[in-house]
């Protein structure tokens, strides 16, 4: 797989409207639906949750203001919206946290499980990378995972939240078919490292995690 | 003289080392899986493999044996095949009757089945389902419903293609019962009268599965009534269903063409549809013994399983086809989850099967030529020992506590033997079809598994919840709980407590639905078998003239088929365990053992 001149031009172009001024990029594109920001209000610190019918779903800071879809262009409120309904189907119900400490999928997918009444919580990137967790689990276990994010799609999104509330049920489900395809990583290798930068340029430890609701 | 009993069998191969002097010293043993098939020349390998392993043992070589004695092996394979029976048949989808998961709301609504986009064109007063196509998101619908309803419009239930059930109910101002899930919605008729039911969780519907509340609801007379109760029979023990009436909606069991076998007996001769069923099957088989020969309908199913049980036989012993007689069969009935063809929601109902397991006997099964093989690898005089079943018996009865008259049930993977000795030494033996591999296919096939490597695990090994990462339930109903945390992949699921740890179970089942399938195929195959063993060594056929039972053989060594036939033969009164043969190696190596103690004194 080699790079297409579009590509480099894509990349070339994320990077210097990175470089213009972080958060000014997205609004160049604001026209396109799919650009929008998630419209989140941070409520406070949050708080380890003690009802057995919650799952809670952890998201890194910039998740859905800078990058505002994933690397497959499905919009985050989709995405939100989408592992929401999951959860609701299933009769439980869906907690929203941004945790400022990490950019790491395995980690903030724990903290979401340490913080839910359930014990089961989900971690999902901007780019789309997703693991569903457990709170007795080390970090870096899992009860599923989906690594490749140009795989993961908004069916993909309802299944991981129907899944964590079986899970949360303690029902026995199927787990979700994870794809794999040998040239995801080579076409989108360049792209993600890039996702992950930005990811990481909006950690702010003094922040810890915060509850937040979509407005 | 240092000899080495090697007992091939079908699925394990065991060889016993004994010293026989004056009297016969045992040295080691040693237990392999077999290679090939029995009695061919591919079991050389596992034989030399079990006595290197049990000279081994003992810090000797294949080089110190004097002997190797090979079991003259019983020339008896068995194979297993399945039939189905009977399938169902939905015209024009009459119904829906399957169970999603979370369907939404609660209990009856009955109107004209309408698509929910022409909710705005409908007019006010006659109560509609609305029916929801996959092209209509959950909010959209939901709006759409509350809006009609709002316009006075009665919508008294929806039918759903995707899994939004419980979303749409959540946002409804006037709740009704949905049923979710319907793949093939496309397919159901609209502006035709249809009545819908959702039950509460952990219930089944109680009215669209009683034919006289179908009746109330379409107002049909009682010959339409009658054509209605299959609808009923298939929706019931659902959490949701749907009836549509339709001018020809009809749901039908039709029965499947499987094929007409004929017994002959030594003095009769009996045909029988295999379509009838296993009762049927058993019965004029019981009718003929004893069996000398199976004829099956040329270009049916059943003939097929039949061939391919003689082809197999006919390659291993040179002989034609045509001289394989097929002398047991065990048919056993099962349920298989099918397709209900028709359906509009994958619906699954359990379709009746016929399970057969057959047993071909030959009596040149080339043992020679596998001797001189041996011979020639490992430069030990081989010999071809005694008959199998009377080894088996001399082995079984170094069991501390058990004496001739003894009877043994030898519980294989391919078939079922029993033996008996009586008090002046004679022997008796009988063989026959259905073992641990008929039980691996029942349970594969009633599961729905589709996997027959889990199929075995889950026979041999029992089943427990893990219901934490720190805590399980077994089968039992005991607590197990753990210091360190389980691995991830055993959250929440029904695991097989295997050698190796657990093993988790992806498949959607709870844990009493396995065991359930798991102990009536054993009872089905292994206690049916016992039982019919036994009244044919018994003396006069009757098992209360037996008074020592010992099991042998791989399947004895399962934890629960002993209990279960103790449990069967607990009325004939026989002393009942498994063998343990030399007071050391529990109920294997009886062959084996066998074979050393018949040089005794040479």
């Amino acid at each position: 797989m080699k790079l297409t001149e579009e590509m480099l031009r894509q990349i070339i172009t994320e990077v210097v409207g990175q470089m213009a001024g972080g958060a000014a990029a997205p609004a160049s594109a604001a026209a396109v639906d799919t650009d929008k920001p998630l419209d989140f209000i941070e409520k406070g610190p949050a708080q380890a949750g003690s009802n057995p019918k919650e799952v809670v779903i952890a998201v890194p800071p910039g998740f859905g203001t800078t990058p505002t879809k994933t690397i497959i262009d499905i919009p985050h409120s989709v995405v939100l919206a989408e592992v929401a309904a999951g959860i609701e189907e299933e009769g439980l119900t869906a907690r929203f946290v941004r945790n400022y400490q990490t950019a790491d999928v395995a980690f903030l997918a724990h903290s979401a499980a340490q913080l839910s009444g359930s014990g089961v919580g989900i971690g999902i990137l901007s780019r789309g990378t997703s693991v569903i967790h457990q709170k007795d689990l080390a970090p870096l276990q899992n009860l599923e995972l989906f690594p490749q994010a140009p795989l993961v799609e908004a069916e993909t999104f309802r299944a991981i939240g129907k899944n964590a509330a079986k899970y949360a049920k303690g029902e026995n489900p199927n787990p979700v078919p994870v794809k794999n395809d040998p040239m995801a990583r080579p076409r989108y290798q360049g792209l993600a490292a890039l996702l992950h930068n930005k990811e990481v340029q909006f950690l702010d430890p003094q922040k810890k995690i915060l509850e937040v609701v979509q407005g | 003289m240092l000899i080495a009993g090697v007992d091939i069998g079908n699925n394990s191969t065991e060889v016993a080392v004994a010293r026989i002097g004056a009297g016969v010293e045992f040295l080691s043993s040693a237990l392999v899986r077999t290679i090939g098939l029995k009695g061919t020349l591919r079991n050389a390998m596992c034989v030399i493999d079990a006595v290197d392993k049990a000279m081994a043992a003992v810090s000797m070589t294949r080089n110190d044996l004097d002997l190797i004695l090979l079991n003259k092996a019983t020339p008896v394979i068995g194979d297993v095949a399945m039939e189905t029976i009977t399938e169902t048949v939905i015209t024009e989808s009459a119904m829906i009757g399957h169970n999603p998961d979370t369907p939404g709301g609660l209990g009856l609504g009955q109107g004209v089945t309408v698509d929910i986009r022409d909710l705005t064109q409908t007019a006010p007063g006659a109560p509609c389902i609305a029916v929801i196509d996959g092209g209509v998101d959950f909010r959209e619908a939901a709006e759409m419903i509350n809006a009609a309803v709002a316009r006075g419009i009665r919508i008294t239930g929806a039918i759903v293609k995707k899994d939004d059930g419980v979303l749409i109910y959540n946002r409804l101002t006037s709740p009704i019962p949905i049923v979710d899930e319907v793949q093939h919605i496309d397919k159901v008729p609209l502006g035709m009268p249809a009545a819908l039911e959702v039950a509460r969780v952990g219930r089944s519907i109680e009215k669209l599965s009683n034919p006289y509340d179908i009746a109330t609801l379409f107002e049909l007379s009682p010959e339409e009534t009658r054509q209605i109760t299959p609808i009923a029979r298939a929706l019931t023990g659902n959490r949701s269903g749907v009836v549509i009436k339709t001018p020809k909606g009809d749901v039908q069991e039709r029965r499947i063409p499987a094929g007409t076998i004929t017994m002959v007996g030594e003095t009769a001769k009996e045909a029988v549809d295999v379509e009838l069923g296993a009762d049927a099957i058993m019965e004029k088989l019981a009718r003929v013994a004893p069996l000398k020969e199976i004829q099956s309908q040329p270009g049916t199913n059943a003939h097929g399983m039949f061939e391919r049980v003689r082809t197999v036989m006919a390659e291993l012993t040179d002989q034609p086809v045509s001289l394989i007689k097929i002398q047991d069969v065990l048919a056993v009935n099962t349920l298989q989850p099918q397709h209900v063809l028709g359906g509009l929601a994958g619906e699954f109902t359990r379709g009746t099967a016929v399970g057969l397991a057959a047993m071909v006997m030959t009596q040149n099964i080339p043992m020679q030529r596998l001797a001189a093989k041996l011979k020639e690898e490992t430069g030990v005089e081989v010999e071809i020992g005694g008959v199998e079943a009377e080894m088996a018996i001399t082995g079984a009865l170094t069991t501390p506590g058990a004496e001739a008259p003894l009877a043994i049930l030898d519980l294989g993977g391919g078939s079922t033997d029993a033996s008996i000795i009586h008090r002046d030494g004679t022997v008796k033996s009988i063989h026959m079809a259905g073992a641990g591999d008929m039980v691996t296919m029942l349970i594969n096939t009633e599961l729905g598994l589709d996997d027959p490597d889990l199929a075995e695990d889950i026979k041999r090994y029992p089943l427990a919840k893990v219901e934490t990462l720190f805590h399980m339930r077994h089968e039992t109903g005991a607590v197990e709980f753990f210091d360190a945390h389980l691995d991830p992949s055993l959250f929440g699921r029904v695991a097989i407590l295997g050698e190796n740890g657990p093993i988790p179970i992806m498949h959607d089942l709870n844990l009493n639905q396995i065991v359930n399938v798991r102990r009536k195929a054993k009872e089905k195959v292994f206690v049916r078998n016992a039982l019919r063993a036994l009244e044919q060594v018994a003396p006069g056929g009757n098992i209360r003239l037996i008074d020592f039972v010992a099991l042998v053989g791989g399947s004895a060594l399962d934890f629960e088929i002993p209990e279960m036939i103790a449990d069967a033969l607990a009325e004939y009164g026989p002393v009942l365990g498994k063998g343990n043969i030399r007071g050391c190696e529990g109920p294997r190596n009886a062959v084996a053992t066998g074979l050393c103690l018949s040089r005794k004194g040479c």
